[in-house]
């Protein structure tokens, strides 16, 4: 898969970024959900997207992944501008994402569903063949000829995983994929992620779990109300008094 | 994640099930023995068979409810005959040299209306695939009507007296009139549904329909685009429809357009697609000869009241079978039915 970038010659902060998103504003109607969000990833880096309910987080990455059209700003993929390009468009340059509500097609085997992916870059049993690795490395190939509809809520999002990683990605937004499991299907998620990471692959991801964006992120964006709140290392984010009030409340109610 | 335990990788990528295609071709085949008093009934209910496979390319497939295949079977009908018959044809063909002074044999009348057929679906399905829902059944409908206002009123067309065809050029030295030849030509375009269905189920476009039929947007994010899924299957679809239409009119001699036009006829072809079980490889077939044996059955039982059965087949499918007869015999459809 992305064995083949797994040498990392030039330091993280060092390299061009893969993706750029540049003052991006997003409204319907009147509301404006998004505000003047600007971030960049670059390959091997993990960059942790927090913020509390309704901050505008899956809006931001509807906006990058190709979902809804900015208002405003600019997404720049290797430098080009891909700001009107379509969502299928972007999944053929390098993106993935994964939905936050997961959605499997459900009349398809958990396989089938991985193929549609495969298929984009592989024919025929090649295709296969990739769903096939790939559904043993987010640990799904003993379910594969089960139906999707089938899965528990764990296996759904490692399928959602599988089904982004068989686009054989350089860029990957992950929207909660971690919330919701169990403590040692949790490890295993960030194990996997981190991996993916450490393998080249640019990592934009969403997480409600604080313990798991701080382990995991070598940057940090923090939203509320669709602006930015603050945004650094984990450790500065996590301290900066902003960043505190917004996820326990006003301390002088 | 957990250690990679080898799985025995059975197959995904396959045609899928070609026994029952054989099968259904072997009793095809044998009808002619048991039945050769009943060829009438025999070749229109194969011809409604493929058609029901074609709409089933796009409906089942595809996930696109069409109402209005009837304009696709009416334009391979009128373009085929129109050519076959040297003095019709409107004045501009005539101008050009078509249509006037020699008969154009239907075999090349039928693959021109295949040809107007796919490019009526490409700008049909340019104009409304865009949406989602429910608009491009509601197109669907509003095209067949249109079509028919044309055949009924222009003059080229018959009007509403529509065409008849006096006569046909021997097809291979086989007469286009024997009910036996026509039954054989029917069979002919049954497989041809079949072949393409099972070659679509091993390919990365049948895969990728299905994907957009679930989920358009869960399919564009895994980089395809539904627009154009959409107008490919349109496309095969009104192709083999066409060809059908084609077969169909060979098959009545004569045919108006209140009968060939009209919004039953293509009700008629969705729902043996969909009793059989829609995005399934065979059902259709086995919807259609269901439907043509119960309505053939009924009529003679409660006279015009076998339109009845139509309602009762259709409330049955949707509470105890949304995966069609096809699906009570797989898991899938199975569950589909105590889940929805």
């Amino acid at each position: 898969m992305t064995a083949a970038r797994s040498v990392q010659p030039v330091p993280i902060n060092q390299a061009a970024p893969l993706l750029e998103a540049r003052h991006i504003r997003v409204s319907f109607g009147g509301n404006v959900a998004v505000h003047d969000i600007s971030l960049s990833v670059r390959p091997g880096e993990i960059v942790g997207l927090i913020g509390p309910n309704g901050a505008g987080k899956t809006t931001l990455f509807n906006a990058l992944s190709g979902f809804v059209r900015p208002a405003s700003g600019q997404v720049l993929f290797e430098g080009r501008d891909i700001t009107r390009l379509s969502p299928q468009a972007r999944a053929r340059l390098g993106m993935a994402r994964t939905f936050q509500v997961e959605r499997p097609f459900e009349d398809l085997s958990v396989l089938e569903n991985v193929m549609v992916a495969s298929f984009l870059h592989h024919r025929g049993h090649q295709a296969e063949d990739l769903a096939y690795s790939v559904l043993e490395r987010v640990g799904l190939a003993d379910r594969a000829t089960q139906p999707a509809a089938e899965l528990n809520l764990a296996r759904r999002r490692r399928l959602e995983l599988a089904k982004a990683l068989a686009l054989e990605p350089r860029l990957l937004f992950l929207d909660e994929v971690i919330a919701g499991l169990n403590p040692p299907a949790q490890a295993e998620m960030i194990g996997l992620i981190q991996q993916l990471a450490d393998s080249g692959l640019a990592v934009i991801m969403v997480e409600h779990i604080m313990q798991v964006i701080m382990t995991l992120s070598n940057h940090v964006v923090c939203m509320a109300f669709g602006e930015l709140l603050a945004e650094g290392d984990p450790q500065t984010v996590a301290n900066h008094p902003d960043v505190i009030r917004a996820y326990l409340g006003e301390d002088d109610d | 994640m957990s250690v990679a335990v080898p799985v025995k990788r059975s197959r995904a990528l396959t045609f899928g099930n070609l026994w029952i295609s054989a099968a259904i071709i072997v009793v095809l085949l044998l009808y002619p023995v048991f039945f050769g008093k009943a060829m009438n009934f025999g070749v229109s209910t194969v011809i409604f068979a493929g058609l029901a496979m074609s709409w089933n390319i796009l409906g089942g497939w595809a996930g696109q409810t069409s109402l209005g295949h009837a304009a696709l079977l009416g334009v391979g009908a009128y373009t085929m005959t129109l050519l076959a018959i040297p003095e019709r044809g409107p004045a501009w063909l005539q101008a050009l040299g078509i249509g006037h002074g020699a008969a154009i044999a239907p075999w090349w009348g039928i693959l021109a209306g295949m040809v107007i057929a796919v490019l009526l679906s490409l700008v049909w399905g340019a104009l409304t695939f865009r949406l989602q829902g429910s608009y491009f059944t509601l197109s669907s409908i509003a095209v067949a009507l249109i079509l028919r206002l044309v055949a009924i009123n222009e003059n080229f067309t018959g009007g509403s007296q529509g065409l008849f065809m006096p006569d046909l050029p021997t097809f291979f030295g086989l007469d286009l009139f024997d009910r036996k030849v026509e039954y054989g030509l029917a069979v002919g375009f049954v497989v041809l549904t079949l072949v393409i269905t099972h070659i679509i189920r091993r390919s990365r476009t049948g895969y990728a329909l299905q994907a957009v039929r679930e989920d358009e947007d869960g399919a564009r994010a895994l980089g395809i685009d539904p627009a154009r899924m959409k107008l490919i299957a349109f496309a095969i679809s009104a192709a083999l429809t066409a060809l059908g239409g084609g077969l169909y009119v060979i098959y009545l001699q004569a045919f108006e357009p209140h009968t060939l036009l009209e919004l039953p006829l293509s009700v008629q072809i969705a729902l043996m697609a969909i009793i059989g079980g829609r995005g399934s490889l065979q059902g259709p077939v086995i919807g259609a000869v269901v439907l043509a044996v119960f309505g053939e059955v009924f009529r003679n039982l409660f006279s015009s009241a076998n339109l009845l059965i139509y309602g009762v087949l259709i409330l049955a499918v949707t509470l105890f079978a949304p995966g069609g007869i096809m699906g009570l015999f797989s898991r899938k459809g199975r569950k589909l039915g105590t889940a929805r």
